[in-house]
This record gives structure tokens, sequence and C-alpha cells, in this order.
């Protein structure tokens, strides 16, 4: 074997010279028997073999030619004995992140094995759902009930002890008046909870690195402003998210609020509506709770609680006056915002709160 | 006069809306009026303006010299001067003609010295009707590159007549692409009362949730045959279409694509730098972290539009193109 | 032009108002250059340096209300309009108190306040914009006219063409004039046209046609006079060529060496303030001590107006992104229809 005249993986026409070789009698090219690929090579340069050895194989079926009016969609096939990270698309990774999913452990049902988003999505519904009941350790005794733990609460109980592991949380607390909310709302069908939204929303594009996410290369601040709301359900916790809540009206929130919270609750909601949020709010004065410490839904990096909206004595230009007041309890991560950040966020919350001008946005 | 100028209250075709639109607004505003080549006697070469002639006379409805770079510099003096002047090209394929002044006066006017020039060309593109090379074009690219033009292009009657009269009323340069090949090809009833389709807004065809074909003019009935078709196979196709091609409607674009995480741009016009390209580009920018998929695109080949009918029928892009394209990518 | 002829057909006060405007144009444009010689310009500069008398002649036959679209040897036209020495030289140095607010350059001026349509630099272009105003006067029944032109080498693109068919088809209230200044950069009129005078098109496209002494303020004056008056009683388009020499290079820094220097001196002698002030001595309008006062009047004037500009702002980069598009807003406030009563 002396010389080869086309490269590994080169193209190769049929009858093209192919190779040199060196018999006792004579030197001489070699075309080739076939059109294709030169897709292995067996036998180097330089070494001796008995005629008849095989020295290369050609694939004669190169891959067919994209037609130019259609795109091509070229597919990688994963070699799952490769050593290195597998190769997964931006919204995959994303996913990944946000709910904490390890994608090794998932298996791809996407071209050529790879994880698809649907594919993580289904995983992260399936884990929420409650679903398989583990059973209980050893027997009841008479003072006890044992309530089985769900899929559904372990997942929460694991984010809930994560979250408040990862973020150092502190909690800010400002009352807001929300006398102006509530002559609004006599005669309309609204609760408290479009007003507060909204003025989340103001107040999130007035300080917006309170709408960011803690990431590996930096604080995320995100341009959109999508707001979780926390749905309390029978056997644990949803946070479904209302998106771009910044562009809504009143109106519209509210039915959407309402429409999400039925659905979480009658487990119509699709895995989408329950990923993307860059802020959640959790109403807790439902029972008459005033203050609130409660936990951030990671990867996000405030929450804010609205308590109970009670009428009141305060003092307003050194007369006492009778107003609806509320509470308003933010948790923040403090690794990503000060304080003071916290409390221009909340003051700017109560501003647009106690603002008015409610018919503008209805 | 024809019925579309009668406000008959039934289905009207895609050419009659527009018919309608152009008799609407001539009557609402005394302002507007039209200039094209064999539009007046001869009622248009696509009989759009049949009987306005009588209605409107020689004043309002300008049969012009076989001259586009003429009488478009014209409309741009008349538009200056407080008029509204729609000006058809008896085929998109002339403005050419006109593209110097539409890209250099026209595009450039209020930019440099704050003179608006409210004036609307309408282009008859596309092809499928055996027009050949010069009958049958898509130029929209061409104009898309030039800052100071609004670009539309309806795909149905509604849009037809709602995008028309928006453009009337638009105080910038306008080009309307009507596509012929849907001239006579589909019917809506349309309302009766007076109403816009604003520039600048797409519109969702087809809601779906797992790929997103963002599309505009003939195309978009293809992706909603091909729509229908993917339906029985368990794939969603979300078709927007763009109705205006500038400015791009980057919002709805952007919304969809982040839902679907997978899009393929279609359009028939050539692939290479054509507007399909920008928006592939958009897409990279902007949606990176909702891809699921390599972006596709799908357009006709990069040359002219070819004349006999194995040709044109291989240059146009076809439903079963969107459908081979969309099964690839939903399975990626 | 015969003495008489004059004094007969045009004022005292018209004459030295048109005499004034020879002088300020002059000695803006002379300012300009000198300018662009001390690297304070950047960009084109091109002046009507010899061919003040055209514009000047044209823009005095106007009136209030009609509408010009000039090229770039009509300064004097700009002037006379009411844009004042200083937005010129704001304009030449891209200030912001320009008419174009520095998104465009030298002549390229407009204003429809001030009845002018913003020139392009694609010669010829202008022109069937021009067809496009006189047609939305005809159609208003309005008595509004305009003037429009381009040079010789204007004359060669299908936009002159085609403007000039159009008005002729439709009678429009648009008078042409070709500024024959004989050379387009530096192609000669031999390798410009086949024909030797530019008016032999105006009967091709069957509108009257006239050869005009360019550098005679009166002789233009008073044609244009004319082809106004024409088309102002609706007897449809005119076309003038005014006869000139291009006296300075193609733009300031075009050294023109390719015209013979025995035709410029030749021209020399026919310059056009001299001219006018030959005319203005034989009529006894004006003498040696009233040229000097004018030609220290206007000096100031352009003085004042450098200050003007030279202290002016320059726009902000971010300002590019603004007035791509116009607004409703801006429609509405757009000069379209005449400023006198109705």
């Amino acid at each position: 074997m002396v010389k080869w005249l086309i490269p590994l993986g080169g193209a190769i026409e049929k009858d093209q010279s192919l190779l040199e070789v060196e018999t006792e009698k004579v030197d001489l090219e070699v075309p080739s028997p076939a059109s294709g690929v030169l897709n292995e090579i067996l036998v180097k340069e330089g070494e001796t073999v008995a005629v008849g050895t095989l020295l290369a194989r050609i694939d004669s079926a190169p891959p067919a030619e994209v037609i130019s009016r259609v795109g091509g969609v070229v597919v990688r096939p994963v070699d799952s004995d490769a050593a290195g990270e597998e190769h997964h698309s931006p919204a995959v990774r994303q996913l990944a992140k946000e709910h904490g999913v390890d994608l090794a452990h998932l298996k791809g049902t996407g071209a050529g094995g790879r994880v698809s988003k649907k594919d993580v999505l289904e995983f992260v519904a399936r884990t929420s759902a409650p679903g398989t009941t583990t059973a209980a350790s050893g027997e009841p005794s008479m003072g006890e009930e044992i309530l089985p733990l769900t899929q559904m609460r372990k997942t929460i109980a694991d984010r809930m002890v994560k979250s408040r592991q990862t973020s150092a949380h502190v909690s800010t607390f400002f009352e807001a008046d929300f006398s102006s909310i509530a002559s609004f709302r006599t005669g309309r069908d609204l609760t408290y909870l479009p007003f507060v939204v909204r003025a989340v929303t103001r107040a999130l594009r007035d300080v917006p690195l309170v709408n960011a996410t803690w990431g590996d290369q930096g604080i995320v601040i995100k341009k959109d402003i999508h707001v979780g709301i926390a749905t309390a359900l029978e056997e644990g916790l949803l946070v479904p998210v209302v998106r771009h809540a910044d562009r809504k009206g009143l109106t519209q929130l509210a039915k959407e609020i309402a429409d999400l919270a039925e659905r979480a609750r009658s487990k119509k909601l699709s895995p989408d509506e329950v990923q993307g949020g860059t802020f959640t709010i959790t109403n807790h004065g439902g029972f008459g709770s005033l203050f609130s410490t409660p936990i951030i839904h990671q990867p996000q990096i405030a929450i804010l609680g609205v308590g109970a909206v009670q009428k009141r004595a305060v003092m307003i230009n050194e007369a006492i006056a009778n107003r609806a007041m509320g509470n308003l309890s933010l948790s923040f991560a403090h690794r990503v915002i000060a304080g003071a950040t916290a409390d221009q966020f909340m003051a700017k919350v109560k501003h647009y709160l106690e603002g008015g001008h409610w018919e503008q946005i209805l | 006069m024809t019925t579309a100028t009668s406000h008959a209250t039934g289905e009207v075709t895609y050419l009659e809306a527009i018919s309608q639109a152009l008799d609407e607004e001539m009557m609402r505003d005394e302002r507007v009026f039209l200039m094209g080549e064999d539009i007046g006697q001869y009622g248009g070469a696509f009989r759009i303006t049949e009987g306005f002639l009588d209605k409107y006379g020689e004043w309002r409805i300008l049969d012009t010299p076989l001259a586009e770079s003429g009488f478009v510099g014209a409309a741009i003096g008349a538009a200056m001067m407080g008029l509204r002047p729609v000006v058809e090209m008896q085929f998109a394929d002339f403005i050419s003609c006109a593209f110097d002044q539409i890209t250099e006066v026209a595009a450039k006017n209020h930019y440099r010295w704050g003179a608006a020039v409210p004036m609307v060309i309408r282009a008859p593109f596309g092809g499928g009707i055996h027009g050949g090379p010069f009958h049958s074009e898509c130029p929209e690219g061409w104009f898309f590159h030039s800052p100071g033009l609004k670009l539309v292009a309806p795909s149905t009657p509604y849009d037809a007549k709602g995008l028309l009269k928006a453009a009337i009323r638009d105080p910038n340069p306008v080009i309307y692409f009507e596509h012929k090949f849907l001239y006579r090809r589909i019917k809506a009833t349309l309302p009766t009362d007076d109403y816009i389709v604003p520039i600048g807004k797409a519109d969702v065809k087809r809601p779906g949730n797992d790929i997103s074909v963002i599309t505009y003019g003939a195309m978009v009935h293809l992706a909603l045959e091909a729509a229908q078709m993917l339906a029985k196979e368990g794939i969603d196709l979300e078709v927007v279409d763009l109705r205006t091609l500038a400015p791009l409607d980057k919002e709805a674009i952007f919304s969809s694509v982040h839902k679907t995480s997978k899009a393929i741009v279609l359009h028939e016009d050539n692939k290479t730098g054509g507007i399909g390209a920008e928006i592939a580009a958009l897409l990279a920018e902007e949606c990176f972290d909702s891809l699921d998929g390599p972006i596709v695109r799908i357009a006709a080949p990069d040359t002219p539009v070819p004349f006999s009918t194995p040709l044109e029928e291989f240059f146009l892009p076809k439903t079963s193109d969107i459908v081979a394209a969309a099964r690839k990518l939903a399975a990626y | 032009m015969d003495l008489a002829d004059v004094t007969s057909q045009i004022k005292r006060a018209d004459l030295l108002h048109m005499y004034y405007y020879l002088r300020l144009t002059r000695a803006l444009e002379d300012r300009i250059t000198a300018l662009y010689r001390q690297g304070r310009i950047v960009g084109g500069c091109y002046t009507s340096h010899g061919m003040e008398a055209i514009a000047v002649g044209y823009a005095s036959a106007l009136e209030r209300d009609d509408v010009i679209a000039p090229f770039h040897r009509d300064m004097g036209a700009f002037l006379m309009r009411g844009i004042t020495p200083g937005e010129v030289l704001a304009q030449y140095l891209g200030k912001r108190t320009g008419p174009t607010k520095g998104k465009d350059g030298n002549v390229h001026m407009g204003d429809l306040k001030r009845g002018i349509i913003g020139f392009v630099s694609h010669l010829a272009d202008n022109l069937p914009v021009a067809t496009g105003a006189a047609l939305a006067f005809k159609m208003r029944g309005e008595s509004r006219i305009v003037v429009a032109g381009t040079g010789d080498g204007g004359t060669s693109r299908g936009d002159f063409h085609e403007a000039m068919n159009f008005a002729a088809v439709r009678k429009l209230p648009v008078v042409f004039f070709c500024t024959n200044n004989q050379y387009a950069y530096s192609t000669p009129l031999r390798l410009q046209m086949a024909i030797t005078d530019v008016v032999e098109r105006a009967k091709a496209y069957g509108m009257p046609g006239e050869i005009v002494d360019g550098n005679d303020v009166a002789a233009v004056y008073l044609a244009a006079k004319r082809g106004i008056a024409k088309a102002r009683a609706g007897e449809g388009p005119t076309f003038f060529e005014f006869k000139t020499m291009r006296m300075h290079g193609h733009s300031e820094h075009d050294p023109a060496k390719y015209v013979p220097p025995e035709l410029l001196e030749a021209w020399k002698k026919r310059d056009p303030i001299l001219a006018a002030e030959r005319l203005l001595v034989e009529a006894g309008y004006g003498d040696e001590t009233y040229f000097h006062e004018i030609l220290e009047r206007v000096k100031k004037e352009v003085e004042a107006a450098l200050e003007f500009a030279e202290k002016s702002p320059l726009p902000e980069g971010p300002e590019v992104l603004e007035g791509v598009f116009a607004t409703d807003a801006d429609l509405s406030h757009q000069a379209t229809h005449s400023r006198s009563a109705a």
C-alpha cells in the first residue's frame, strides 16, 4: 500500500483513482469501484498485505440533498456511549433549570433520542400531580393517623426546604390603604387580587431588579413580567402564571386569575401554565391572616404576601380616619437585592395601590 | 357597476373586497384618487376599478401614460400637497420602474425634511397563474429594506378590505401587496360597517401548540391546509398571518414561538434574503431560550419565476412541503 | 435685452430686489466655498456661481402660494422663498437648526411651508413630483403653479421625459426649465445629447419651449412670468432652456480642468451680476455707491448668518432614529393648501 489519493471522509466518483499500490511487478493507481464517501481505511500507507485483504470501505449512499426550498432539519444522533455532555436545546435547558429537573435522568423521545421540551414538561406535570402514594412505614397506633405522602406533597416539601436553604430570605412589611380600591370595587365583580397584580407589575417596571432570577452567569433581569398566583389545593399548592400581566387590565386579570384557579383545582392546567413566572403573589388573608413570611418560588427572587384587608383607625393629617388597610409582606432573596431595593419596590407597590385611577385600566 | 360597488351584503371575493375598499374610501374622503394604467376606461387589468370612471370622473380616476416612475413621482407630489393618491401597478413586477421614486423620494422625504407622503401603491404580486418571470414576482424583499416604507400583504377578503383602508388613511407611503392568485379564489362575508385592520398587527389564523408557521399572502391558505392534515396526526400548527410585513409585529411572532418552541417561516418569495431570513434572525436573537428545534424556512428557490407548468409547480412552495417540514420538526 | 423692454415691463423696485438677491446668493455661496476650502464644511459643496440670475429670475416671478421643485444650482430661489442664510449655513454645517436638522446636507433642503419641495440627489426625480403637485392644484381648482427644473445632465434621465409628457398630456400648471450650463460634472453637452438645444425636447412632448439668456436676470424673470401666466390660465406647461455657463467645478472639490479656459474667459465677461449692474446704471436705477452699499449689507448678513450657524448645536447621535415615519399629527400640520385667505 503506497498512498491513499482520497482523504478519509472524502467523496469519490466511480472510476476515479482511489489509491496507489506497488506489486512485485509494477506500481499502479487503482480506480474506485463505486461512487460515494471513503468511510473507513483499513490498511495504512507503507503496509504490505496479501492480495484479497480488505483495504477500505466506501459508503455509496451519501445523505440525500435537501430540497432548496424546504429548510433542512439536521438531526445529530445522540451517542449514548460518548463521553461528555449531551446537547440540549435552549428551551429544554431553560425549563430544566426553572423546574429543578436533572436532565440526566430523563429519557428523550425526540429525534435521535434527544430530550424535547415536551419530555421535560410531561415529567414536571407527572411529578407535581398527585399520583402514586407510598406505603406508610410501620403500623399506625391508636393515637395517630397517617396521611401517606403524595408525589405532589413530596415535591412541594422538597422545594420549600431547598428554597429556604438557597436564598437568604429576608422579610419586609408594609401597609397600604385599600380604601380607594374598596370603593372602586363596589358594584363591580372584582376581588382585591387584580389590583394587587396591577400595582405589582407597575412596581416591577420601576424596580426591574426585583423581576429577576439568580443564575450561574449572574443575576438575570427578565424583561417580561409573568406573575404567578399561589393557589391552594386540597392536596397541596400550585402556582399558575398570568403571562405578561403588565399588559392586562383589571377585568382581564380578574378573568384570567379566576380561570387559572378553577383549572388548578380541577387539574386542567397545562404544563406551560405553571412555568415561566418571574414574580409570585400569595393571598394569605383569606382566613384573617395579617402578616406572613412566604417562601420564595425558585428561581425567582421575591414573593409578595397579601394579608386580610380590614377597616382600621389610622392617622391622616393629624386626624383619625376610618380606612380599609391591608398589610403587604415581601420575602426577598438577600443574596440578590438589598433591603433598600426591596423597600423601594414595596413603596412603589403601596404607591400604586393607593394611587387610584382604576377606571383607566379596567 | 360591479356587485362590489353596490354594497351587496352577500359573500364577496378578495378582489371585490379591494374594490369595495377603494370605492368606500373615495366616497368617504374626496382627497382620495386613483392613478394607474388602464384603470379608467378599461376598469383595470383585473377589473377592480370597473365602473369607477363613470362614478368619479377622469380627474379622480386617472389613466396614466406607461411611465411608472413618472406617475409614482406625481403621486408623491400630489400626496405632499394634501391629496391621497392610490397608485395601481398593473403587475407588481413593474414596480421596479418606480424603484427610484419609491425608495429615494417617498421613503426618505419625511425623515429628511419632515414632509409626509400619504400615498398607497397597490401591487398585484405572486404566481400560480402561468404568468412567467414578469407577471408573477414577489418584490416585497427589495422594499422591506427601505426605512420609511410600510408594506402590507392581506390573505383574506376581510383583511384585504381593512388593510387597504388603513393604508389609505396612513400618513406614510404604503405598498399594498395584493395576491393575484387569491383574487377570485376566496370569498367571505364582510361587515357592512366601516372597519379597518390596523397596520403593524399580525393575526393568528389558527391557534396551535406544537409549531408556529409564520407566513403571509397566499401561503397562509397552504399553511391552513397543512394544519388540517397534520391535526389528524396529532401535530398542532399555529398559523400566524403577518398581514403587515413592515413594520413586523414582533410581539406576535415572539409570543407564538415562546409558546410552541418551534418555528417554520414560510413565504412564496425567493429564499435568500427574503423577509423570512430576517424573521429567522430575529427568532434566533430574541427567542433563543425558547427554541426546541432549528428555525426552518420554506420558500421558493433562488430563481426567477418560471413559466412552464411543471417548472412553476416545482418552484412554488406546496402544502406537501409544509407537511413534510412540520413532521420532521415535530419529531425533532 | 433691450433697455426699453426691460424698464417698461419691470418695476424699479423689483429690479433692485432681484439685484439684492443676486448679491446675497453670490456672497453666501462664496462664503460656503471659503468654508469648504478651510475644511470647515464636510461633504459635498455645490454652488451656482455665475448662474445666479436663473434662480433669482424665476423665483421673482412667483406668487406666495406657488411651489418650486428646485435642483442644486438654485440657491437664489431658496433664499427668495424665505430660507434664511443662517439656515443655509446651519444646513451645511450639519446643525440642528438647519431645514433638515442634520438629516441631510448641503442644498438638499425643502419646506412645504415656504413652498419648496425638497431636493433629491437623483437629478430629475423632482420633476415627476412637481407634476404631482401641479396635479393637486388643478384637481382642487387652485390657481397655484409649480416651477421645476434640472440641469442639462438631468434631461437625459427617464424621469425628465416622463414628467414632461405627463404634464403636457394633462395640461398641468407647471413651468419646466433646464439650466443648461454646458457641463454635467465632466460630461460636455456633446456627450450628453445629440441635439444642440435642449429646447427641442419641448416640442417632442407637445409644449411650447423657449431659449433664454440665463445670465440676464430680466430676461429670465420675464420669461418665467410668461410661462407662469400661461400655467395659471390653465393653458398647460411651458419649457425654458436657460443658457449659461458653469463657472466653478461640478462641486467645489472639482478643479474642472476639462473645461477649456477660453470658454470660462468668455463667460466671465457675461457674469450675471455685472450684467445686472450695467442694466441698473443704464436705467438710472443704481450707481457704484449703491452697489457698494448692497455689497456691504449682504456681507454683514452672511457674517451674522455664519455666527448663528456656528453657535447652533449639532444634533445628537440618538436623533438618527427619529422621524422615519410620519404621524397623523405631522400630516395634519403639513402646509398643503394656500396660505392666503380662501
